[in-house]
């Protein structure tokens, strides 16, 4: 037994030195929980606040208004006017809204009448993450004091039946290629320095550029089998509507591929050796992309530093390509915002991952 | 084409508060055999990676020739091989395909690329190893594959880094025909080793220790010189480790 301890004190002694010697390893284990527990901890947020209600009050009257100032002054509401029924649900589709109240013109007479007051809410179902807060904040608001007051009827848009997987789905895509392109990408020019053939290939008429391409197709290529392979599972297996264009959601995906494999060979360029490539990988490419790209929780309940945070994610603006592609039909011109800033950030990473690619052995 | 000649001038390269090289002058002619003798630690690496500028100098430059006149590294970096003393090669790689896959690296023709394949394969007695995992050679086969690699593209020069370090006399000797077969095609051949005996094996000897150069020359001349039968002698007696 003593001997036993003793190996083992040994083992755990020697573990020990490598961890002290090894700086990054030490912050990353250190440091690593405590940034992750401050990101997500603060970003996560199941209470959502300020979401914006697109409000179209063709009534104008006092009751309406009194509706509207209860919405305004819960906090869970920004409102938006917009003057027909038309707009709302085009603020909707270009997600300038996540739900839309129509208050017919005769509101205030069947309310003066004694019947109960039309109300119409339409909500975007494509995003399961806010259905369920907004429903039961609209229904607390609606329905405080007298229940029976109003008439309320719910319609959710772009997912009816309000099928989960719907909206699970095409978020997947999202993540299935965030952790396929990051990890092995990040471990490819890792594992060359790790068993010193990058210094055989450094000595090569080689050149970075051609490395760099060559190290990213195959994996580029089995980007989009894998892309097609979940859009034929989710398509034929999970009855998932495809509303949209195809050859968006091929450009989006093809775009969101190059940004993460580019961003998986920055990480491989940086870290040198596979376990710290592998961390990097873990932290801003797959918890990033579960977690703060609006797949699970909400990007408008984070608080404000972290959805400007979030637009550096190409998750976040591939999430948004996906999902409304599938579900909402949208086109080019809808999702201007998320293929301009996934082509920046797409431009940005093969321009730090190029430039941080080393042709020498220096430190 | 022509030899290359390699010309260090002041090399000087510090690690941290290590200084791995010294100030070293070293002349590589074209169409010797130089051998970079010296311990482990004496610098031997970190200079062949200097003169193949994979690590930047603290002071001092490396200059190249062909022909005799000066040319530029990148002009002459597609005619000289290297060999890495850590082992390179892809473990789950075939024979083969290490070659197919330096064949494309190197830019070679097909034809070219068949004789070439041939050639060495029959040189180095590796043909009947060709689907052969590199992971699963023995040492002496692996560094012949590395060599191969190497040679593929007909180099004007040839780095070695301890290639025989690790490998057994008899692989060691069948590596050493190969290089003088090398040599007589006036190809410049440096080779970095901590075996002594290998020293008398080299035309020019540069004796390395903690980074400075300490002597250098003929080896026969060299031992006379320093009044020493063997090159072990002389490290023991100058007080290396090798």
């Amino acid at each position: 037994m003593k001997l036993f301890w003793g190996r083992a004190g040994a083992v755990a002694r020697k573990e020990v030195f490598h961890i002290l010697r090894d700086p990054f390893a030490l912050a990353a284990a250190l440091g690593l929980p405590v940034l992750m527990v401050i990101i997500f901890g603060i970003s996560i947020e199941f209470n959502m606040k300020d979401i914006p209600l697109a409000v179209n009050d063709a009534d104008q009257t006092r009751s309406s208004r009194m509706l509207l100032d209860r919405f305004a002054s819960s906090g869970y509401f920004g409102i938006r006017r917009v003057v027909s029924p038309h707009q709302a649900v085009a603020e909707l589709t270009d997600q300038k809204a996540r739900a839309a109240l129509v208050i017919p013109p005769d509101f205030e007479s069947d309310l003066i009448s004694g019947r109960q007051g039309q109300l119409q809410l339409l909500i975007d179902g494509s995003d399961n993450s806010t259905v369920g807060p907004v429903s039961n904040y609209v229904n607390r608001i609606v329905g405080a004091g007298a229940p029976a007051l109003y008439d309320l009827r719910t319609r959710y848009l772009f997912n009816p039946e309000l099928d989960s997987r719907w909206f699970v789905i095409p978020g997947l895509t999202v993540v299935i290629m965030a952790i396929l392109s990051i990890l092995l990408t990040a471990l490819t020019i890792a594992r060359e320095w790790e068993n010193g053939s990058m210094e055989l290939l450094l000595s090569t008429p080689v050149r970075p550029v051609e490395l760099i391409v060559g190290k990213l197709a195959p994996y580029g290529v089995l980007g989009i089998i894998a892309i097609a392979f979940v859009y034929v599972i989710a398509r034929a297996v999970f009855q998932i509507p495809f509303v949209g264009n195809l050859a968006v959601f091929g450009l989006g995906s093809l775009l969101f591929l190059i940004t993460y494999l580019a961003q998986g060979l920055l990480i491989s360029v940086v870290a040198r050796n596979q376990q710290v490539a592998m961390q990097l990988a873990m932290v801003t490419g797959m918890l990033p992309s579960n977690l703060i790209s609006g797949f699970i929780f909400p990007i408008e309940s984070m608080p404000t530093f972290f959805q400007y945070l979030t637009m550096l994610l190409p998750a976040r603006w591939f999430m948004r390509i996906a999902r409304d592609t599938f579900l909402q039909g949208s086109g080019l011109i809808e999702l201007k915002v998320p293929f301009l800033a996934l082509t920046f950030l797409c431009f940005a990473m093969i321009f730090l991952a190029t430039r941080k690619f080393k042709r020498d052995l220096e430190p | 084409m022509e030899s290359i000649s390699i010309t260090a001038r002041g090399l000087r390269r510090s690690f941290g508060q290590t200084v791995a090289l010294k100030d070293v002058d070293l002349s590589f002619t074209a169409g010797h055999m130089h051998g970079v003798i010296g311990p482990e630690g004496a610098g031997k690496t970190t200079l062949m990676r200097l003169l193949l500028g994979l690590l930047k100098p603290g002071a001092g430059t490396v200059e190249f020739s062909q022909a005799g006149k000066p040319v530029d590294f990148d002009i002459v970096r597609p005619s000289i091989a290297y060999m890495p003393q850590q082992q390179s090669l892809y473990p789950d790689l075939s024979v083969g395909e290490h070659l197919d896959f330096f064949k494309e690296l190197y830019g070679i023709e097909r034809k070219a690329y068949e004789v070439k394949r041939d050639e060495l394969l029959e040189i180095t007695r590796l043909g009947s190893f060709v689907s052969r995992p590199a992971g699963q050679l023995s040492g002496g086969m692996y560094k012949k594959l590395g060599l191969m690699c190497a040679l593929l593209r007909s180099p004007r020069a040839m780095l070695l880094d301890e290639p025989t370090n690790g490998v057994d006399p008899i692989s060691r000797r069948e590596f050493w025909e190969l290089l003088y077969r090398l040599s007589d095609q006036n190809i410049l051949i440096i080779v970095t080793t901590a075996y002594m005996d290998e020293a008398e094996r080299c035309g020019m000897v540069h004796l390395l220790e903690q980074g400075e150069l300490v002597a250098e020359g003929r080896p026969r001349e060299l031992l006379m010189k320093e009044n020493v039968r063997t090159f072990d002698e002389l490290f023991l007696r100058r007080g290396g480790h090798g």
